[in-house]
């Protein structure tokens, strides 16, 4: 009882994407697609490190890009200054991962205590502060310039770092499921629904807060390398709000607290933007489609409430619970039974 | 000390006009708890349809008016449509707001196309008054004393009048406003829409200020007000004109003396006040 | 002459998938003090709450002075006359003794004035600490603020929840001492757990049990009911 089958329909379901993913490329033979693809893969694993935050603890950044544009830069700058091996790439990945995890420390450490107004505002203060280094600190990073610089040559074949990319996205994925499921994810969706009641268990929430804090900057970080590499260029805008922006949007119109949400959310977000904006070559009406993005978030929130895949989830449920109703008496007699036996 | 005196003033008026966009922000963010990421929007629409009464009239006057009218209907529509649905949950919130906000700024460009208008100081209230080095622009002593006016009529109406005395009850226990035969809806309302004609307002002051307005300036003012709003302590109007003065004068005084720190003066000022005064620079109370 | 001020027909209440009140029948007389009494958890506040719109009904009828009141949006109900003094007394705290009285006040005409003047001398302390802040008045204080404020307007009914509760006993008899005060201008409906204080100032009493409606009466027939009292109050 309890445990996960594992051919289970959500499993199935996974499976079946996931396959459908790998030969998407194969399909689709559209190195645009291919490319929209990837960039919708970065992007989930981004929103998917933010719903650590938003809907695994109820936390709201303001202040996420900083981690994003800590892991864009250091892949860039690494692999400007040596060489642009594969190695040199995975060195930076895990640089940047170190990196982010230390100022995510800090950074938690000095702004979880407030409260969510004001913590909000003060990680929109810190990366604030963050985007001006980066613009001022020319030497390093060219300011709003920014630099080009050479991805490793493997990366060059997009169907190649397609493939990356989905591996980085899949394994993110099924780590940070880890994290969720295990007791320290138990104890944060405690604080997420009563922080002072789970304080009063004897849980240092501080802890655990910050801890996710950090989960969820190094997860930003890999998503900002892979970033990188997908543009080969670097600037400020990495750092910049639009970035945390575009997180908590997707996290939030794909639903909180799910996971693959986020990843929905992406998918959604990076589609209608792609098309949208294509639309407006052909017919003008659609020069100003930026108003029709705003409607859909507008229409999910009025829609789905939940975000998309929780909505969908609270209709699954009930639809299940409404079918099973009438088994309900089945269900119970093996309970008897047991009874039975037991006595 | 002319140096001074004129550094001062600039950051005077600047920050008199981030706390004419903080007010509203103060009644609906402060006060009512709604985060609002359209504040923004309601500001670029005050600011382009106060300038086409303006220019259409000739009259800024009617200028002003026509962008609190604007305020007020833009306002009404929000509550109503947007906000409604959305009361005591901010994670829908900061979604249906920003996706609103997207709308109304794109709207600008579709309504005034998409470039900037150059505006221009009405006659009267161009020029300056020179007293040897201090040059004292008129247009911007004009906008220090309608902020100064403006914050004394809010106080007067929060403290001294019943809607005021209602506004403040219903912040603090909305349930037990409505038992005492308060249509606390309406009020809210009515609170939303008064906000955002102070924006609107704000927004028209701004625009012949700074000489251009332009679709995006609404996102940098927003956030420039919802720091204000943070430092000063939240729903305190005292504390957001000392927070906005304080914001004005420091980016007056480092974009001259410090000029590479200037873009972060007010992250830096918002950090600080955060880390050692959570509660916000001007508030005396024990909530924060 | 036995006017029905206030009358709940086979009252249901659902707040979220909890169905509280399964089935209420009471009716208050005018110029009479009724009083609800139960366990814990019985429904009584949620009576309360349901006739003055707080948690508003999903099966039966509220019917005050021959209208039904049971859709009514609260502030509503409120206008219609009817006072509610919550439990927990829903002073304004950062508001003064006058300002939560202002709040109240709906309309500013002489009569008002004097009933204001009348419930300040009912109640001195409120007019010894017209300029403190709510928040710090004593429990009693609070109790008398927020029994004031319900009562200043031309009010027909009051609903008063827990009086005594948390209240020294010296406290506990000037508030008694007021609501026998006001019970000679309008119709009280009370819940109290201190069955002594509930049977020296009732007329009436309802049993409630489980969210049902189950004896009602004189309070004079309760008193000298000493099976009842056990079953229902554990007392006795």
């Amino acid at each position: 009882m309890g445990q996960e089958k594992y051919y289970s329909l959500k499993n199935v379901i996974f499976l079946i994407i996931i396959i459908a993913l790998i030969f998407f490329p194969y399909v689709a033979d559209s190195r645009t697609l291919t490319i929209l693809m990837t960039q919708v893969f970065i992007f989930s694993i981004l929103a998917m490190s933010y719903d650590i935050l938003l809907g695994y603890t109820g936390i709201v950044s303001f202040g996420h890009a900083m981690f994003f544009g800590i892991g864009a830069y250091t892949t860039a700058i690494l692999l400007s200054m040596y060489d642009n091996t594969m190695m040199i790439f995975l060195i930076s990945i895990i640089v940047g991962m170190i990196f982010t995890g230390f100022v995510s420390f800090l950074v938690g450490l000095l702004t979880l205590r407030l409260k969510s107004h004001f913590f909000a505002m003060l990680t929109l203060a810190i990366s604030g502060l963050f985007l001006v280094v980066a613009e001022k600190w020319r030497t390093v990073t060219k300011g709003n310039d920014g630099f080009t610089f050479r991805a490793p040559d493997l990366f060059r074949d997009r169907v190649f770092f397609y493939f990356f990319v989905l591996v980085c996205l899949v394994v993110a994925f099924l780590v940070l499921r880890r994290f969720v499921t295990s007791p320290l994810g138990k104890v944060l969706i405690a604080v997420r629904e009563n922080e002072q009641r789970t304080r009063s268990l004897g849980f240092r929430t501080l802890h655990y807060k910050v801890i996710a804090s950090i989960v969820a900057g190094v997860v930003a970080s890999l998503s900002g390398s892979l970033y990188a590499i997908s543009l080969r260029f670097v600037n400020t805008s990495v750092m910049s709000m639009d970035i945390t922006l575009d997180a908590l949007l997707m996290t939030i119109i794909g639903g909180v607290g799910t996971l693959v949400g986020p990843i929905v959310g992406s998918f959604v977000i990076e589609i209608a933007q792609h098309y949208l904006s294509g639309l407006a070559n052909d017919y003008p009406i659609f020069e100003r489609w930026i108003i029709f993005f705003g409607m859909l978030y507008i229409l999910v929130v009025i829609f789905f409430p939940k975000g998309i895949v929780g909505t969908v989830y609270v209709k699954y449920l009930t639809w299940k619970s409404k079918k099973s109703r009438p088994q309900q008496p089945k269900q119970s007699v093996p309970l008897v039974k047991d009874k039975e036996r037991l006595e | 000390m002319d140096l001074f005196i004129n550094l001062f003033i600039n950051g005077l008026a600047t920050g008199m006009l981030i706390f004419l966009l903080a007010s509203g922000l103060t009644l609906i963010f402060g006060l009512m708890d709604v985060l609002n990421f359209a504040h923004g929007g309601l500001f670029v629409w005050g600011a382009y349809s106060g300038i086409f009464a303006y220019t259409w009239s000739g009259s800024f006057i009617v200028g002003i008016l026509g962008a609190i009218v604007t305020g007020f209907v833009l306002g009404w529509v929000t509550e109503k449509l947007i906000i409604t649905p959305v009361y005591g949950n901010h994670v829908q919130q900061i979604l249906i707001t920003l996706g609103f906000m997207l709308v109304l700024s794109e709207l600008i460009k579709v309504v005034f196309g998409p470039n900037g208008i150059p505006v221009e100081v009405p006659s009267y209230l161009a020029g300056s008054w020179e007293f040897g080095e201090v040059i004292l622009i008129k247009y911007r002593i004009f906008i220090i004393f309608i902020g100064f006016v403006i914050f004394g009529i809010f106080q007067y109406v929060l403290k001294k009048t019943k809607i005021g005395l209602i506004v403040r009850a219903g912040v603090m226990d909305k349930e037990m406003v409505q038992v005492l035969g308060i249509n606390i809806k309406r009020v809210f309302l009515f609170v939303f829409m008064t906000g955002s004609a102070m924006a609107a307002f704000g927004g028209m002051l701004m625009a012949p200020y700074s000489g251009v307005i332009y679709a995006e300036m609404g996102m940098e003012y927003a956030i420039l007000g919802f720091i204000v709003v943070v430092i000063g302590g939240m729903g305190s109007f005292s504390g957001s004109l000392m927070a906005a003065i304080l914001v004005g004068l420091a980016g007056s005084f480092m974009a001259y003396y410090v000029p590479y720190l200037s873009l972060a003066v007010n992250m830096i000022l918002m950090a600080i006040v955060l880390i050692f005064r959570p509660q916000g620079l001007f508030t005396n109370a024990k909530e924060g | 002459m036995m006017n029905s001020l206030l009358k709940l027909d086979q009252l249901q209440t659902h707040i979220g998938q909890y169905h509280i009140l399964q089935g209420i029948q009471f009716e208050a007389i005018e110029g009479e003090v009724s009083v609800l009494l139960g366990r814990n958890g019985a429904g009584k506040t949620t009576t309360l709450k349901t006739i003055i719109g707080l948690t508003p009904a999903s099966h039966g009828k509220v019917m005050f002075e021959g209208q039904e009141i049971t859709k009514r949006k609260t502030y509503d109900i409120a206008n219609l006359g009817i006072g509610y003094v919550p439990e927990d007394q829903g002073i304004f705290k950062g508001l003064t003794v006058e300002e939560n009285m202002k709040v109240a006040i709906r309309k500013e005409t002489d009569e008002v004035c004097e009933k204001q003047a009348y419930i300040l001398e009912l109640f001195p302390d409120l007019k010894k600490f017209w300029k403190k802040a709510g928040g710090h008045l004593s429990g009693g204080q609070k109790q008398m603020l927020s029994m004031a404020r319900a009562f200043v307007n031309d009010s027909k009914l009051l609903l008063i929840d827990e009086p005594s509760k948390g209240l020294a006993p010296i406290v506990v008899e000037k508030v008694m001492e007021a609501i026998t005060e006001m019970k000679k201008k309008t119709t009280i409906i009370l819940v109290e757990q201190n069955f002594i204080m509930a049977s020296r100032i009732g007329d009436t009493y309802t049993l409630i049990d489980d969210g049902k409606t189950v004896h009602s009466g004189s309070m004079a027939e309760l008193i000298g009911d000493e099976e009842l009292k056990r079953k229902y109050l554990g007392i006795g």
